[in-house]
């Protein structure tokens, strides 16, 4: 019997916070996973705040939430592709999104998200477009040129062509992982296989990395097979919810979303940078930034009362 | 849940008129068949309340998507109504998950799907527009929230329906500035085919004041029914398009007390249609 080389071994895909950015440059395609209220990787955004990338095409949700705004106010974003940017009866609109888009200062791609999803799918599938059924007749390929419309061969119907969203990191957060990246989520998981599926890197945030035995336990619920880094932060969505661990910090929201509006409604960015400076510039990690948000505040949040 | 039916009926309310919500709500439900497959999103009260009421009233074996899960809520006494679509708790009643990126890839079923539309601007040939105000797209005027899902989900399920809360000149409008989700195009009587779609556009338009659906010929919308207290020239004078209906346009059903019961003891008990 052949003896296994014991100096060769599986790999650990834990890195530290710190490290998260590495990689991350200037102009690059980055994706945030999540939903609206739900699921967005916080601690993984501050660190991409702070490493100072810009003109970044940032990939959103199929309906992206404060986070996107957040981003769009810091000014790092050149293009957004995301068919909403939102905090449902919070914000019907982003405000810094809102401000940005009619300033011109950000290019937006507009589409579906089903458009969304046929551009993820192409990226995934190595293809330069997936074709969809809805957009014809409506703005959608006038206002973003990107979107073409064509004849199919098969059929001789009129389709429109969706580009690949070719992602180059995608950063998300989920409930648990493995240390070998074995990801799983609470509840439907959003979007997040997709984004990942079009990732050339996925880098996911978890709330607890757990043995590879409670993995293998349930291994139908594994949803990112095979992440290249995992960062472990507790609470690293606020204030946005983690299902199976708490939900959406209204007020916290709230207060970001008041910071942004008077940045719309005035056009001074003074409440706005106060916000941005105390919550994503100057924490210098994780938990600082939980210590300024308040140890009470944080485990107040309670999935049912 | 803190309110409970009980407080309800000593309250009163029961014996309350109904409201223009209401009547909207009722309009829905009205239209829903059992078997058909309905979402219920969040921060959209009416079409929630039209499609649970269904549910309740005549739809067994309607699917009911709530935050993302498929449900049957037939069996909950009080349904709680959720702020957000990501709301956690809304998953309990869960015996399947639509996880994002399958719910907007699997269109086949869709076919028994009706889907509710709202709009920032709403036009006479059924166009919606959820992009914005202005005439240089790079620069809007408004910045509406983007489309969001509404271009594909009125062209791939079965049936659907433009909602509007706020029935103004502002929002029912001549001509969309921007077109997001497509009705019945410029009007013409091939636009729907030329483009490759279905013949049927949106079904109707369901507005605090009247229903109005399309006519056939001509792709314009009409008034179908005006709600109870509501007369024509109500419409007309709150509407940016010239309006088309007969003299004697009927009245549109008001709940029965059976529906206004179900509505304000087990589906809308915080009032948001009140």
């Amino acid at each position: 019997m052949t003896a296994i080389d014991q100096t060769i071994g599986r790999r650990s895909v834990v890195i530290e916070e710190s490290d998260a950015a590495e990689g991350l440059r200037d102009g690059m395609t980055i994706a945030v996973g999540g939903f609206i209220n739900a699921g967005h990787p916080m601690a993984l955004i501050r660190q991409l705040v702070r490493s100072g990338v810009k003109d970044l095409t940032l990939v959103g949700a199929a309906s992206s939430g404060m986070e996107v705004d957040m981003l769009i106010a810091t000014g790092c974003v050149k293009t957004l592709i995301s068919p909403y940017v939102g905090a449902e009866g919070l914000a019907p609109i982003g405000p810094a999104f809102r401000k940005a888009a009619q300033d011109g200062s950000i290019d937006l791609f507009e589409l579906d998200e089903a458009h969304f999803y046929a551009g993820l799918r192409a990226a995934a599938q190595r293809l330069p477009f997936n074709p969809w059924r809805a957009g014809l007749g409506t703005s959608y390929p006038e206002v973003n040129p990107r979107l073409k419309t064509f004849r199919d061969p098969i059929n001789d119907e009129p389709l429109v062509a969706v580009p690949a969203i070719e992602i180059d990191v995608a950063l998300l957060h989920a409930a648990i992982s493995d240390t070998y990246g074995n990801v799983q989520h609470v509840g439907t998981g959003f979007g997040d296989r997709a984004i990942h599926a079009a990732a050339d890197r996925t880098i996911v945030q978890v709330e607890q990395i757990v043995s590879n035995e409670q993995i293998r336990a349930n291994p139908a619920a594994t949803s990112v097979p095979g992440a290249d880094a995992i960062v472990r932060v507790p609470y690293g969505a606020h204030p946005f919810a983690s299902h199976g661990y708490y939900p959406a910090d209204d007020q916290h929201i709230v207060e970001y979303v008041n910071a942004a509006t008077s940045w719309l409604k005035t056009g001074s960015r003074s409440q706005l940078d106060e916000y941005l400076d105390r919550y994503l510039r100057e924490p210098a990690d994780h938990i600082e930034y939980l210590e300024r948000v308040g140890v009470r505040q944080v485990l107040s949040l309670s999935e049912y009362r | 849940m803190t309110v409970s039916t009980t407080d309800i009926k000593q309250a009163g309310a029961l014996d309350a008129p109904p409201t223009p919500l209401e009547i909207m709500a009722t309009v829905i439900a009205n239209d829903l068949e059992d078997g058909q497959w309905v979402e219920v999103g969040a921060n959209l009260p009416v079409p929630r309340a039209g499609a649970l009421l269904a549910h309740l009233t005549h739809g067994p074996n309607m699917t009911v998507m709530l935050a993302m899960t498929k449900a049957y809520l037939r069996d909950v006494p009080v349904i709680e109504e959720f702020a957000f679509i990501t709301d956690v708790a809304a998953t309990r009643w869960a015996e399947a998950y639509y996880p994002h990126d399958r719910l907007l890839s699997d269109m086949r079923f869709r076919r028994r799907g009706v889907f509710f539309a709202g709009g920032i601007q709403i036009d006479r040939f059924g166009n919606s527009n959820l992009i914005g105000i202005g005439s240089d797209p790079r620069k809007l005027t408004f910045r509406g929230p983007g489309g969001i899902g509404t271009c594909n989900a009125t062209l791939q399920n079965g049936r659907y329906h433009l909602v509007t809360t706020s029935h103004s000149r502002r929002v029912l409008v001549e001509r969309c500035d921007y077109i997001s989700a497509v009705g019945y195009g410029d009007g013409t009587p091939d636009f729907r085919a030329r483009n490759g779609l279905d013949p049927q556009g949106p079904a109707s338009i369901i507005t605090p004041l009247c229903v109005f659906d399309f006519d056939p010929d001509t792709h314009t919308a009409r008034v179908k029914s005006v709600h109870p207290g509501v007369t024509l020239d109500d419409v007309r004078e709150q509407t940016g398009f010239e309006i088309q209906a007969s003299d004697d346009v009927p009245v549109t059903p008001a709940p029965t007390p059976e529906q206004l019961e179900l509505l304000r003891t087990r589906i809308d008990v915080t009032g948001a249609l009140r």
